[in-house]
């Protein structure tokens, strides 16, 4: 793929200050849940691809969690959250009525414009902003394919809260949907020409989707995740190496152009 | 004591630097021109501190140390970024950026021998020098970084009194400017270290810099950070860092201390000016909530008035008498 246009650029609005939630549903899918907050001034700023800083209640975790947009509809947001750490468990038993602190949006969006035809690629709670996406590339009309691959059973409750239309799953142990990886659904799919990749998972399967996305002579975009502490560019924790140097998620990302990161 | 109608006087003098409060960011916590890109209003209006110290410039630019460079442990985080900067020359330009910044600026500087930090310095003074009125920044002061763990030059030279005065008298000679000596608690004696910097020319002494630490991962037992080893910052050094101070503070009566460590409310800024810390700085804290500056200079406020002073000056040293 050559370099031909620009970086992803910031022209939709970072808001750190601090909003204080209202949880308004909870959904559970085995390990994963998927919290929806009532914050108006963060969902009318929102874009695909951003992400928030929420606060673990109880004041037992010093640092609050970067957690993509699952979704945004009218004045809520929801978060898709897997139980993988002390943290992220505390925030999947969050229930109706409780009070949560957030932070955003914040970091880069998910360039769509002009998109015809949008092909999603995510691995395990790196779906987690393809929802978003997928619901604005449909809404303007754009034709979207997504494809999920999970190491198992136990990972692939996630794919439960997604709701696009045509939407493949593979897990490594064959539990559910094909057998294998994302990359074997990827094999098996009629790409139309110029379709736009947007990638979100593990490095392995990033280098994975970029390795097919150049092959295909397609261009795309990634999210990565990174361990943060602000979350708003100040302490260049979060730091991934790209063509353009060492460059934080927080800041520069968590959208890159999938030609630039070196997975 | 009595408190005025109008609440404390929270002003204090860092040396020559007039703060409005005692308040200050840690180097490397909080970047002015980030918060600025996410905020509402005009940050530059509404900037919670009473001075800037931005992250740490080296002569050099600096890649930092491979990710994962952070992790949270109880009470704390790791981290080990590396003095990541684009190095004192590019850094320079940017200044013209920020000019509008009320506030008293403390150029935080690194490096790994004596002639790189009189480098930094003297570029600094250089390019002020050439500077018309209001085109810079109003950087008034430097704080000697001569303490962060997180870099691979042998000996931190911090830890030893030799080089602490080395890097003092370099810097000494490049400016006339407030010069404040940021020490490590990784020493068996932190007063040893503060003695070499106040005789080698140093204003003040801020302290303390990150604990050395190790955090492992899980799953593999191995170091999980990229640098292997970091700096553990946050509540669980309040305690370290407090006795620190206060040796700091009664070793050099008269001596401006800048204190930190684990600073996350006003009561424990308090803390540290009962310790005889002449103004505190905010680290950890700030990357908990984008409120958090604004909101420890409130409770600070409320803290003097609970517990019956009518100034910070008042304050300062409380725990230290008998």
């Amino acid at each position: 793929m050559s370099g031909e246009g620009a970086h992803v650029e910031h022209d939709h609005t970072q808001w750190a200050e601090t909003s204080h939630c209202r949880v308004a549903a909870v959904r559970h899918f085995g390990a994963f849940a998927v919290v929806e907050l009532i914050a108006p001034r963060v969902a009318r700023r929102a874009a695909p691809g951003q992400f928030v800083m929420v606060t673990v209640p109880g004041g037992a975790f010093l640092l609050r969690r970067p957690i993509s947009l699952f979704a945004v509809h009218a004045d809520r947001i929801s978060l898709l959250i897997e139980a993988r750490g002390g943290g992220s468990e505390r925030l999947t038993q969050l229930d109706v009525g409780d009070a949560v602190d957030v932070a955003g949006p914040l970091g880069s969006a998910f360039p769509t414009e002009g998109v015809r035809n949008a092909l999603l690629v995510g691995g395990g709670i790196g779906c987690a902003p393809l929802q978003y996406l997928a619901d604005a590339l449909g809404a303007a009309g754009a034709h979207v394919t997504a494809a999920f691959g999970f190491r198992d059973f136990r990972s692939a409750r996630a794919a439960g809260a997604f709701s696009i239309e045509r939407l493949s799953v593979a897990t490594e142990d064959a539990s559910v949907g094909r057998a294998g990886t994302v990359i074997n659904l990827l094999a098996a799919l009629d790409v139309a020409p110029g379709t736009v990749v947007y990638a979100c998972g593990p490095t392995p399967m990033v280098a994975a989707v970029q390795r097919w996305t150049f092959a295909e002579g397609l261009r795309g975009y990634v999210s990565l995740e990174a361990h943060m502490a602000c979350g708003t560019g100040s302490c260049h924790g979060c730091v991934v190496d790209t063509a353009r140097g060492r460059l934080r998620v927080c800041a520069e990302g968590p959208v890159f152009r999938l030609d630039e990161v070196t997975a | 004591m009595s408190v005025r109608a109008d609440g404390p006087d929270l002003s204090v003098k860092l040396g020559p630097i007039a703060l409005e409060h005692p308040l200050m960011d840690a180097s490397g916590t909080f970047d002015l021109l980030e918060y600025a890109q996410r905020y509402d209003g005009d940050y530059f209006e509404d900037f919670p501190y009473a001075a800037y110290v931005p992250k740490t410039v080296t002569a050099e630019p600096r890649t930092g140390n491979p990710a994962p460079r952070i992790t949270e442990t109880p009470a704390g985080m790791v981290n080990a970024i590396g003095l990541e900067n684009p190095g004192v020359h590019a850094w320079i330009e940017e200044l013209p950026r920020w000019a509008r910044l009320r506030q008293p600026v403390v150029v935080s500087i690194g490096g790994n021998a004596p002639e790189q930090y009189a480098a930094v310095v003297a570029a600094l003074e250089e390019r002020l020098a050439g500077a018309s009125a209001g085109e810079l920044p109003r950087i008034e002061g430097y704080e000697l970084n001569i303490s962060c763990p997180n870099v691979s030059s042998g000996l931190q030279i911090g830890a030893d009194p030799a080089s602490t005065r080395e890097v003092l008298a370099a810097c000494r000679q490049a400016t006339s400017r407030f010069l404040l000596a940021k020490l490590t608690p990784n020493v068996r004696d932190v007063t040893e270290i503060g003695a070499a910097a106040v005789e080698a020319g140093a204003d003040g002494l801020s302290l303390v810099n990150t604990l050395k630490a190790l955090v492992l991962d899980a799953v593999t037992l191995k170091p999980f950070l990229g640098n292997r080893t970091g700096g553990l910052c946050g509540p669980a050094i309040k305690p370290v860092a407090l006795r620190m101070v206060a040796e700091v503070a009664q070793a050099f009566p008269g001596t401006p201390i800048v204190g930190m460590g684990g600073v996350m409310t006003g009561l424990d800024a308090l803390e540290f000016i009962a310790c005889g810390a002449t103004a505190v700085a905010v680290g950890a804290a700030n990357f908990t909530a984008f409120e958090a500056p604004s909101r420890i200079v409130q409770e600070l406020r409320d803290e003097l008035c609970a517990h019956g002073f009518a100034s910070v000056d008042e304050a300062r040293g409380v725990a230290l008498q008998a």
